[in-house]
């Protein structure tokens, strides 16, 4: 036995040393074998478009901060794949589980990306670690499409040494057409309320909020609730924004800017939040507000939405969706269902002029980007060009002619019922209009496409007035309302919007001071809302004093210089 | 090994360098083992000793951007922003609170099912209660808080229950209240983690010999005697050694419960230090002050360790070294 231990301990050591060897040099090799990818494609990028010879297939990492649906490769899906036919290019999309901070600091700390990185909120932290890389030189001579769609917005978003480091998701080309339906803020209650009460026009909170409160009381018997908020995590603006709405001004975030002297002002503690959180506290006493509402997330938030138990909320319409079409595709197959579908009101304080529609926006601190760790920046650029070329951009709104949309004598396009009732959510799936909707660089929502017809289906009229159910035309003619957005009044326009757009540096006063603001409110909107209404006096004071040892004056000025500069801009 | 040690230093006279010597002489002897230990030297070395060089970033403000050259330095600022938060020392209370109620709860209930487990001669019965209480161990956090969210919840089967036996007039909303936080906490911890916790302590009791059992019967000693004169000081070595591993891990109330559990209303009781790094560290990219907030807690941490060995051994208790 002795004499063989050496062996054994020799083996031993050639293991380890194995493996402290590859394991030291795995960097390296991967580094070759990334060079050895980027040289072998790249003598087929410099030839461009002008030699038949097919592309190389390569797939690139691709990850979304903002993205709530399965991973997938982008070549899976009907339009993925056509894409891939064109260009070669395959996206391995990931998600994200978790918390955004969390996956982009660890991105940042070990300097490894993905090849496109949508960071989302998080994209300070990116720019802060130089994680991008600059797109100027790359857009110049790959990106003839790019460049056309985005037009002056490149510029905007250049940094102060003229770099850009990412693109904007949506290019607004042609005629601007409003959204027919409410992807933005708005009160929402249950058709079936509407209709019991004989559809009567909702202007103010005290209207709605009776509306709910008669509701809930003549049907005692169904065990429902009056009111809920979403408040989970970084939603939960949904709970602090509603005053912002309520006062007649559109979602700037965490202030309210002056039409006329462009002066940004923080709401969080003056009279409109505490008008709004009274109601609420009101609401609770009568035992209408959902208690839960402060402790549920968003999948227990959107479970009661779908419940139908739940009679009206205040909410963004792009946050609610997936609650909003489970209970519109059960009013499809029974429209006895329609009446648990919300319906959004344009609810101001006191019947002034909504402003809940956003006006036309430029999102400056929103974008994808391609990372210092891709691996052939080229490609991926020439694939967002291809993307953003136009009879791409109607594969990608509209899809295949025949299959997925049609074109009548008059050159415009419109969908049959049948297509119409094809285009589920898991044939958005499956097709890829779900993933290609939004998170590339695309053209914007509200844009049109040289022939006239409307980039996006949704907002081709004749496609949305043929989306409409019976009941759906009901509610609206009862309004006499065309689309849900002519419920609400046109937008006015504001260059700076929206003010949340506005960068803040990674670490600077401004970040911080929305931190402790958020973390101050998160712990004393509740205790407003839930304690009893002798106490919402006392809590309102202590509330103050907690929220006046931030600096808000600091933070509105900063705000206030960038608005300015931003309407200059506009000049 | 320490025992052949002393054994063969008696025979020689203590001068150094034959000390030195009979060193190398052993060393010789023990080639094989010690040349068994080099892979788990340099594991340890790379993944607990190299990550140590990183505290320099909590006296930088650290750009993850910048060369180490680059880098700005600024001393202990990120340590005087920590200390001057009153945040800070609020969230150091509740780690230790926390931590507090977990290890007592964690050691009392452990023990408390070990012994009687071990008592239990029906080894069905035992095996299932076994099976039971360590399952929910195997659960994730991110299950067990909605379970615990769901049975706390104002429709949820506590508040049923409560109010079916009139013992309260309307629903408690108990995550929103901040003083229960604790509680909750902990009794979640013992029901996650009671079963699990007991198979250290079942395996030391198996070691104890039989023998002193059926001496300690024909004594006339019954059962709860036994159990304090045999079983318990039979298993009080392993109680100490692990009372002084976990007094190490003071710091470290764990981060999931706390952050799946925590909203708004009961944030004052439920932030711990993890959570303070997580929202003013990593959330807003300032990996220095979380460095700094780690480099803190590890400081701590091995003064506690040291300090709760320290006890064992005047007490001249089992110790870790």
């Amino acid at each position: 036995m002795k004499r063989k231990t050496p062996v054994y301990v020799a083996a031993m050591l050639v293991l380890v040393l194995a493996l402290v060897i590859t394991g030291c040099s795995g960097n390296n090799s991967g580094g070759t074998t990334t060079n050895n990818n980027s040289s072998t494609t790249t003598p087929s990028n410099s030839e461009g478009g002008s030699d038949e010879k097919p592309l190389e297939k390569v797939t690139f990492t691709y990850f979304n901060g903002a993205g709530a649906a399965k991973d997938i490769n982008t070549n899976e899906t009907t339009i993925g794949k056509i894409l891939e036919d064109q260009t070669g290019v395959n996206f391995k999309i990931e998600n994200l589980v978790g918390d955004l901070n969390t996956k982009i600091g660890t991105m940042t700390a070990s300097r490894k990306y993905p090849d496109v990185l949508i960071p989302d909120a998080a994209i300070d932290e990116v720019l802060g670690a130089e994680g991008f890389i600059d797109l100027t030189d790359l857009i110049e001579e790959h990106g003839p499409n790019i460049k056309k769609a985005f037009g002056n917005d490149l510029e905007r978003l250049k940094t102060e040494d003229g770099k850009l480091y990412y693109l904007p998701m949506s290019a607004q080309v042609g005629e601007f057409i409003p959204d027919p339906n409410i992807g933005q803020g708005a009160f929402w209650v249950q058709r079936r309320v509407l209709k019991e009460a004989g559809y009567p026009e909702i202007k103010t909170i005290d209207q709605y909020f009776q509306l709910v409160r008669d509701y809930v009381k003549n049907h005692p018997e169904e065990d429902l609730t009056g009111f809920i908020a979403l408040t989970h995590d970084w939603r939960f603006f949904a709970t602090t924004n509603p005053p912002m709405h309520l006062a007649g001004y559109p979602n700037d975030g965490e202030v309210i800017v002056d039409m006329n002297t462009h002066e940004a002002k923080v709401y969080a503690a003056n009279e409109d939040t505490k008008r709004y959180l009274k109601l609420l506290n009101e609401l609770n006493a009568e035992g209408l507000f959902d208690k839960s509402s402060f402790i549920d997330n968003y999948d227990q938030y959107l479970a009661k939405l779908t419940s139908g138990k739940v009679v009206g909320f205040f909410d963004y319409g792009w946050q609610i969706g997936n609650a909003q079409n489970v209970l519109t595709d059960a009013a499809k197959a029974d429209p006895s269902q329609d009446d648990f579908v919300y319906f959004p009101l344009p609810v101001t304080f006191d019947g002034q002029k909504d402003q809940y529609l956003d006006p036309p926006s430029f999102v400056k601190n929103r974008g994808i980007g391609i990372t210092i760790s891709a691996k052939d920046p080229v490609r991926i650029v020439q694939y967002f060009d291809n993307l953003l070329k136009e009879e791409n951009q109607i594969l990608r709104g509209w899809g295949i002619e025949g299959e997925t949309f049609e074109i009548d004598e008059n050159g415009r396009y419109y969908r049959t019922a049948e297509q119409i009732a094809k285009i589920d959510e898991s044939f958005r799936e499956s097709f890829g209009f779900k993933y290609y909707d939004w998170n590339w660089p695309i053209y914007a929502t509200s844009s049109t496409l040289s022939n006239g017809n409307a980039a996006a289906p949704g907002v081709q009229p004749e496609v949305f007035q043929m989306s409409l159910t019976e009941a759906d035309k009901t509610i609206l003619n009862a309004y006499g309302a065309q689309t849900y957005a002519e419920m609400f009044a046109n937008p006015d326009e504001r260059p700076w919007f929206p003010a949340w757009g506005i960068p803040k540096e990674q670490g600077s006063p401004e970040q911080l001071y929305e931190t402790k603001k958020t973390e101050i409110t998160r712990k004393y909107f509740p205790k407003l809302v839930l304690e009893d209404p002798s106490k919402f006096e006392s809590n309102w004071e202590e509330y103050l004093s907690e929220f006046n040892k931030l600096d808000t004056a600091g933070y509105e000025a900063f705000v206030t210089a960038e608005v300015k500069k931003l309407v200059e801009e506009a000049k | 090994m320490e025992k052949v040690e002393v054994a063969e230093t008696v025979h020689y006279p203590k001068k150094s360098p034959n000390k030195f010597l009979q060193f190398l002489k052993q060393c010789g002897k023990q080639h094989a083992l010690l040349v068994m230990t080099i892979p788990f030297l340099i594991w340890l070395f790379i993944f607990k000793y190299l990550p140590i060089w990183g505290w320099t970033i909590a006296f930088q403000n650290y750009r993850p951007s910048k060369s180490f050259a680059e880098q700005e330095w600024v001393g202990f600022q990120h340590f005087a922003f920590l200390f001057e938060d009153e945040r800070f020392l609020r969230v150091l209370r509740n780690t230790l609170a926390m931590s507090g109620i977990n290890l007592v709860l964690g050691f009392v209930t452990a023990i408390a099912l070990a012994l009687l487990l071990n008592e239990v001669r029906v080894v069905v019965f035992k095996r299932v209660v076994q099976t039971i209480s360590y399952l929910p161990h195997f659960i994730s956090w991110v299950v067990a808080a909605g379970i615990v969210q769901q049975t706390l919840s104002p429709d949820g089967i506590i508040n049923e229950l409560l109010l079916r036996f009139g013992l309260i007039k309307e629903d408690i909303l108990f995550l929103g209240i901040g003083e229960y936080f604790w509680g909750i906490f902990g009794a979640a911890h013992v029901w996650k983690d009671v079963g699990w916790n007991t198979i250290v302590y079942l395996a030391a009791m198996t070691m104890i010999d039989p023998a002193q059992y059926e001496a300690a019967e024909i004594d006339g000693a019954g059962r709860i005697q036994r159990m304090w004169h045999i079983t318990l000081p039979g298993i009080k070595s392993v109680i100490v050694v692990l009372l002084i591993m976990n007094i190490g891990y003071l710091l470290e109330s764990g981060f999931e419960p706390q952050y799946l559990l925590g909203n708004g209303m009961n944030v004052d009781y439920s932030e711990n230090i993890d959570i303070f790094v997580l929202k003013y560290g990593i959330a807003q990219g300032n990996f220095s002050l979380s460095i700094a907030a780690g480099m803190f807690k590890t400081v701590v941490s091995f003064i506690l360790l040291f300090a709760a060995n320290n006890i064992a051994k005047r007490l001249g208790e089992a110790r870790l070294y």
